[in-house]
Parts: structure tokens; C-alpha cells; sequence
């Protein structure tokens, strides 16, 4: 591991899905992070920086992050921002936690539902000149590429409705009562294959190992390898049945934690299944499991609650979508699983965990994070 | 936060900026930020091949009419599968940006890393009306509010507490275009007098067109290496010693009033930031020991309170001090010498420029602005609604 301090989550918070417009999103923020606080033992002072994944368009202002500096405690305090993704928060704020130049960060993203049309606020984000009047939207291209994986591995269509059910079972003990309801369908992507967006926050609290040995704080799942990468900014440059970022940031995370067979080393896995073939695309990318093995890993439940290494026992995006912080919940997920507070839907012996995190067109942007119950090999 | 020690640093090892004008119809967004990154890669005399890392630098997305408008820059930073995220906070974001880059290198996990960006502010159609949706949509967003408007209020107090005149705001302008005559990269580069500032229009009283910064387009890029990595690669560079960031209050009716958490006469956040700063680099005396200074300035009364908030006098002693020409190229303390902010104000990398021109001063490469004998120099950054700031202590 490079780190010259090896960062650890010792709290979370993830916000279920929020109906209705009783609470203001400043409002939404402050219960997250206070909660996250709460979870860690800790109050704001012990804070000494915070990292926000906020997006202007999905919230609708410019420099969203003036708007949080308040309900996250940023006033009189260190405050970045990372619009590119919330799962950038997290890599950004563990970075200043493994400088030993702050104690502790409080990581966040949020997502809101009400501020516009999420499909008009992405297609902002179209270039302007050749996609924007396709009309491009984040599930468009996520069906552009379903129908790329559709072509190149025969069986991709089986696969990926078996993703859907077994993410939707894993969603029924996860949050039982919750009504996980379809999103619309793109060719080849039917409803039932995505999840309508809601709105939704998160929060982590890192810290450092000597923070974390003086305040006596328990359950702390250590940041063993980050890594994060991005593909071309224009899908057309891009072989969509294929994820060379996320090949790029698995290399990264896998030797700073030296993990050498990852589909044998995991005992969880959390996967942002934006759609059932991106999961299918992060198992070959993550190197958990080979295009051609696909079929057969599923049917004998090797992913499934009680399998060799369930992947989304939470439900992943299927069960709860937040769009723009759906990243950074599986990051918070994993943590939870190696903290043994992940509740219902708990491993019983979950003590290495992989976090993948996409966003953007056909997941543009990837990210691999493992979390392990032991400290680790130091620098 | 602790002392760093010395064989931990972080070094500049390449600068880029380009040509900063009021359009840049020869250039596309990426194409603007491909210019700045060319030049600092030629600069640090490195391959892409040697970046691990890019922290793309952009403030609000309207101001490119792109959403998330960064994954539009991803080839022109060479950034394919490589670790690339996007800093903002607002007008600080170029400072903001330099120190992600750092923290990818202190925390152990990179080596080089590369911080890019670029604006059009001028093509943006009008600025005033993207920046004031930074604003909260139910209370102030109405008034209307502007980012001309906010800090005419903050000269407006400024006034009061400490006898700044329209003519010392104006000084500030002579001073910095001056200075930016000296630099080729600068947008404003002609020379005024006091007169041509007192006799240009108003725009929000006290400020009138001459006090106020353009709106520019254009790019800049740094390269940021470990120590250990400067050293067996024999490369030149110029170290961050200090930095921190620290925001304020989010609403201005909350910096004004009686009791104010914050004066918005004063940049409160920016001197803690300073302060901050100045710790980590082991700065007891700043006044005696910055020999220039960089300081984001985006309207000629806010260079007084920066100069304040930095300590490099007294709160209010800036104004007599700039009335005797102490931060003048040749002055004790030069500020600016650039020309600032206040000559060229391209958002999304404004503040990555205070660092860089900063890093090239005490590198002694800052051309005909060069201070003398410069090896200690400072630079800032302000965001947001005068909300966010950075700061850094830069040292040959």
C-alpha cells in the first residue's frame, strides 16, 4: 500500500429513498451527515475536512457546494467539491486522510429528484454539436451499451435478467416493504432491467489509524487499495461492450491492496448495476468472472445471498437509485459489510470487500475501492 | 494538520498557460485546455506516459453550456484510463485543483500528476446572469444578486470601516494593468490612469467598469511531482510548502447586519486560510518574509482586503501602504505583478494562475514582472460568494 497513512471508514450513513418534498435538501444533508457522525461516535468538531460529490445540474444551481458548505459544517472548515462523481469525494477525501495532514474527512453525495427532468439535466452534458440532439440521456447510453454486450457475448440477455432478479431478491430482505419500482424501458433494456431515480443522500466519516486507536472507535473498515479511472469522453471512441477504465482502476486498487485472484479473495462485492449488463461488464472488468462464465455463475447462485461471493446484497441500484450518489452508496455498503452493520441484509463473515462505483454515459467514469476488517500491510 | 517534512514535498515541475482574450474563436473548449496542457507538459519535459493522475479544474458547468462539461476534456488532458476527477469551488477552483493534485502526490498514491482546465467566459453570452444561480433561489436569488453587486457592497463597507476612497480603488487598477503590460499573457494589458478609472461608467456603485476584471477565455495547466521522483529524475521545481482551504457563510445577509458571523467588509475565511497556510510552512512573520504575492482580486477594492487577510499589514493599513507604492513591482511587498485577476479572468483556472505566476516568480522565470530576488511568494483564490477560499506558500 502507497499510503503514508492508511485511511479507515469508522461511520456511515445511507438515507432510504426520500418521497415527498417535506424536506428541503439542505435540510436532507444536514440529518445525513450528522447521522454518519452519530454512527462513528463523533461530533462535527472532530471533523477537519469535508469532500462533496455535488452536481450543479442535478441540483440545480451553480457551485452547488456554496449551498452545502452550511448543512455539511463546512463553515470555518476545509470544503472541496468533486462534481465529477460522488464517488470522487470518497477517493479525493481518503487521499487527505493517507497525507497525515488531516485526522479525519466527512465524505458526502447527494441526489435529488425534484430540481428538473434528470433526463434533460444529463443531456446538458451531451456534447452539444453532435450528441446532444440525439437525444443522449445516462440510460440511453447505458442501453447503447446493453445492446454492445448483447452482440459480442451470446447469452448476455439471460445473464442480465438473471442480474435483475437476484438483485430485486437481495432487495427484498435488504429493504423489505419498499416498492423498488421499474424505471422505463430502452431497447434492449426492458423496466423491469432498471429503476426509476429517487431521491437519496450518503455520508462516510474516514479517519486515521492513530484518530481511530485514540477515541477507541470500533468497527472500522480500512481503505486497502483505491483505484479510479475514466474512459474517452465520446461514445463513438469507445468499444462499449468492453471497460478499459475500469480494467485500469482495478489494476490500481488490486496491487495497493495485493489482492492476486480477486474472484477467490472477496467475500462481498457491491456493484453499480446502472443496469444488470453493467454489472455483467464490472464481473469481467473487476476480473470476478470471465463473459463465457457468466450464465453458469448465476444459475448456481455464486452471486446470490449464500454463494461464494454475493454481489449487491443490498439490492444494489436496482433496489434504490439516487443517481448521481448510487457510486458512493456501494462504496458506504461495502463499509458496512465489513463493519457488521450492514443489518438485514448482513454477510455473516464479510471481512474483505470490493466497492465498484460507475457513473456517466455508459459508466464513463469507474472506480474500484476495497475495504478490509484488518488494517493491512502498511507502507 | 502536522509539519510536513522536507523529503515529502510536493514540487511544481511545469507550468502552462495560454493566450487569455475576450473570445477565443480559434480554439474549442477542449482545445483551450489542450493549448495550456501542451505547454506545461513541454515545460515539465515529460511524456503523458509519466502522469498517473489528472484533477480537471472547472467552475460552474453553465459557463461552457456543458453539463459536467470536464468529460468533454478527457482526451485533451490525456486522461483515458487513467485516475481523473473534477474539482469546484467556484472561483477558487484553480487553486482548489492544485491542491487535489498535491494530495495525490502527499498521500503516496501518485508520483506526477497533472491539474488542467479552461474557460470561455467571454462567449458565455453574460456571465453576471450564470453567477447568479450560484445564489439560494428562494431568498436571494431575486434581489437580484450578482457577483458585481456582492463585492460593491463589501467596497461599500470597506469604505466605512477603514477610509477607502474611489481613488484608492482606482490606484489598484492603475497598479495592476501596468503590471500587466509587462506580462504577455494578461487580457487588459493597457495602461490607464486614474482619471480613465474615475471617468469610466458605473456598474454597481462604487465600482465602475475600469474596477472591475474582463471576462476571459482561455486555459492553464501545472504539473505537480513527489520529491523523491524530482530528485532521481534530476528535474527543476519549485515547492508548496504551505496550503489550506477554508470556506464561510454561504449567505450574505448573514456577512452584513450588526452582528455579522463574518464582515463582508473583511475576507474572515481567507485570512484563517492564510493562517493555516502560513503554519504549515513555518511563516511567523509574513509581512517580512513573502517577497510577492499573487492574491485573486476580481474587482480593485477586494485587493485590499486580500492584502489584509494575507497579513501583510495591519487590517485597513493596505490602503495608505498602496497609496505609497509598497505593492508595486519594485515595492516592498509586490502584489499581482501579473496584473491579477483584475486584468485576466478566464474562472475555471483564474486562481491555478495566481499559483502559477506565483510558482514563476520565486522560480525567477516570470519574465519582465519578475520580482527580484523573489524565493518566497504566496498565492489565493476566492470562490463561491466570496465564500471559499484557498491559499498556498510557494518557495524555490
Amino acid at each position: 500500500m502507497p499510503y503514508k497513512v492508511q485511511p479507515g471508514v469508522v461511520g456511515t450513513a445511507i438515507r432510504p429513498a426520500i418521497a415527498g418534498n417535506a424536506r428541503s435538501l439542505e435540510e436532507i444533508i444536514y440529518e445525513t451527515g450528522q447521522a454518519a457522525l452519530a454512527d462513528a461516535g463523533l461530533t462535527i468538531d472532530d471533523i477537519d475536512g469535508i469532500v462533496v460529490g455535488a452536481n450543479d445540474q442535478f441540483d440545480g444551481r451553480a457551485i452547488s457546494v456554496m449551498m452545502a458548505s452550511g448543512p455539511t459544517g463546512g463553515v470555518d472548515r476545509d470544503i472541496l467539491s468533486t462534481p465529477s462523481a460522488g464517488e470522487h469525494a470518497f477517493t479525493m477525501g481518503a487521499l487527505r486522510v493517507a497525507s497525515g495532514h488531516y485526522r479525519t474527512q466527512l465524505v458526502m453525495a447527494w441526489s435529488p429528484t425534484e430540481a428538473s427532468s434528470l433526463s434533460e439535466a444529463q443531456r446538458l452534458g451531451a456534447d452539444p454539436y453532435y450528441h446532444r440532439a440525439l437525444p443522449l440521456d445516462e440510460l440511453s447510453a447505458h442501453a447503447l451499451q446493453a445492446g454492445a454486450i448483447e452482440a459480442k457475448v451470446p447469452g448476455a440477455r439471460q445473464a442480465a435478467l438473471a442480474v435483475a432478479a437476484k438483485n430485486r431478491a437481495h432487495a427484498a430482505i435488504a429493504c423489505p416493504g419498499s416498492a423498488h419500482p421499474a424505471g422505463i424501458a430502452r431497447w434492449p433494456l426492458s423496466a423491469e432491467m432498471t429503476s426509476a431515480p429517487v431521491s437519496g443522500c450518503v455520508a462516510l466519516i474516514l479517519a486515521n489509524a492513530n484518530f481511530i486507536a485514540e477515541r477507541g472507535l470500533k468497527n472500522t473498515a480500512w481503505v486497502r487499495g483505491m483505484g479510479w479511472a475514466t474512459e474517452a469522453s465520446f461514445l463513438g471512441d469507445r468499444a462499449l461492450a468492453d471497460a478499459p477504465a475500469l480494467r485500469a482502476a482495478a489494476e490500481q486498487a488490486y496491487a495497493e491492496a495485493a489482492i492476486t485472484a480477486p474472484a477467490a479473495q472477496f467475500d462481498v462485492v457491491e456493484i453499480t448495476d446502472a443496469t444488470p449488463y453493467a454489472e455483467l461488464l464490472a464481473y469481467d472488468a473487476l476480473s470476478l468472472c470471465a463473459p463465457q462464465d457468466w450464465s453458469t455463475h448465476l444459475s448456481d447462485g455464486s452471486f446470490a445471498r449464500g454463494g461464494r461471493m454475493p454481489v449487491n446484497l443490498s439490492g444494489g441500484v436496482l433496489a434504490n437509485n439516487p443517481v448521481f450518489c448510487t457510486g458512493l452508496i456501494r462504496i458506504a455498503e461495502i463499509a458496512n459489510q465489513v463493519r457488521g452493520k450492514a443489518g438485514a441484509h448482513q454477510h455473516p463473515d464479510a471481512r474483505l470487500g470490493l466497492a465498484h462505483a460507475g457513473s456517466g454515459f455508459a459508466m464513463q467514469y469507474q472506480a474500484a475501492i476495497v475495504l478490509g476488517a484488518e488494517q493491512g500491510a502498511r507502507a | 494538520m502536522n509539519i510536513i517534512s522536507s523529503r515529502d514535498r510536493v514540487g511544481i515541475i511545469g507550468i502552462g498557460q495560454s493566450e487569455f482574450r475576450a473570445r477565443r474563436d480559434d480554439a474549442s473548449y477542449p482545445d483551450l485546455v489542450r493549448e495550456a496542457v501542451v505547454l506545461a507538459m513541454a515545460d515539465a519535459k515529460l511524456d503523458f506516459d509519466a502522469i498517473e493522475g489528472v484533477v480537471y479544474s472547472l467552475s460552474p458547468d453553465a459557463m461552457v453550456g456543458i453539463g459536467n462539461a470536464e468529460r468533454l476534456g478527457v482526451d485533451a488532458v490525456g486522461g483515458r484510463s487513467k485516475r481523473f476527477l473534477r474539482i469546484n469551488t467556484g472561483g477558487a477552483t484553480g487553486i482548489s485543483s492544485v491542491t487535489a493534485a498535491y494530495y495525490h502526490i502527499a498521500s503516496g498514491a501518485c508520483d506526477v500528476v497533472l491539474t488542467a482546465g479552461a474557460d470561455k467566459v467571454g462567449e458565455c453570452g453574460d456571465s453576471q446572469t450564470v453567477l447568479n444561480k450560484i445564489w439560494d433561489p428562494t431568498y436571494e436569488r431575486q434581489l437580484p444578486l450578482g457577483t458585481i453587486n456582492m463585492l460593491a457592497m463589501s467596497a461599500v463597507r470597506y469604505m466605512k470601516m477603514y477610509g477607502m476612497t474611489e481613488e484608492d480603488m482606482a490606484r489598484v487598477t492603475v497598479k495592476n494593468r501596468k503590471q500587466a503590460a509587462l506580462n504577455p499573457r494578461a487580457h487588459l494589458r493597457k495602461i490607464v490612469s486614474i482619471d480613465d478609472v474615475m471617468s469610466s461608467r458605473i456598474i454597481s456603485w462604487p465600482l465602475k467598469l475600469l474596477d472591475c476584471c474582463p471576462q476571459s477565455s482561455g486555459g492553464a495547466a501545472m504539473v505537480l511531482a513527489s520529491e523523491q521522483y524530482i530528485h532521481d529524475n534530476k528535474l527543476d521545481a519549485v515547492w508548496i510548502t504551505g496550503l489550506a482551504t477554508v470556506a464561510e457563510t454561504y449567505w450574505m445577509g448573514d456577512r452584513m447586519g450588526a452582528d455579522p458571523t463574518a464582515e463582508h467588509a473583511d475576507a474572515h475565511a481567507l485570512a484563517r486560510s492564510f493562517q493555516r497556510s502560513y503554519k504549515m510552512a513555518g511563516i511567523t512573520d509574513p509581512a517580512k518574509q513573502v517577497h510577492v504575492a499573487e492574491l485573486y482580486a476580481p474587482f480593485s477594492n477586494t485587493e485590499y482586503h486580500s492584502i489584509d487577510a494575507a497579513a501583510l499589514c495591519k487590517k485597513g493599513e493596505s490602503i495608505a501602504m498602496m497609496r505609497n507604492g509598497e505593492f508595486e513591482l519594485g515595492g516592498r511587498i509586490p502584489v499581482n505583478t501579473s496584473g491579477g485577476t483584475l486584468c485576466t479572468n478566464a474562472i475555471a483556472v483564474t486562481a491555478m494562475a495566481r499559483v502559477a505566476e506565483t510558482a514563476l516568480q520565486v522560480w525567477g522565470r516570470a519574465g519582465a514582472h519578475q520580482v527580484n530576488g523573489a524565493k518566497l511568494g504566496i498565492a489565493s483564490g476566492n470562490g463561491g460568494d466570496h465564500q471559499i477560499f484557498g491559499t498556498m506558500v510557494l518557495e524555490a
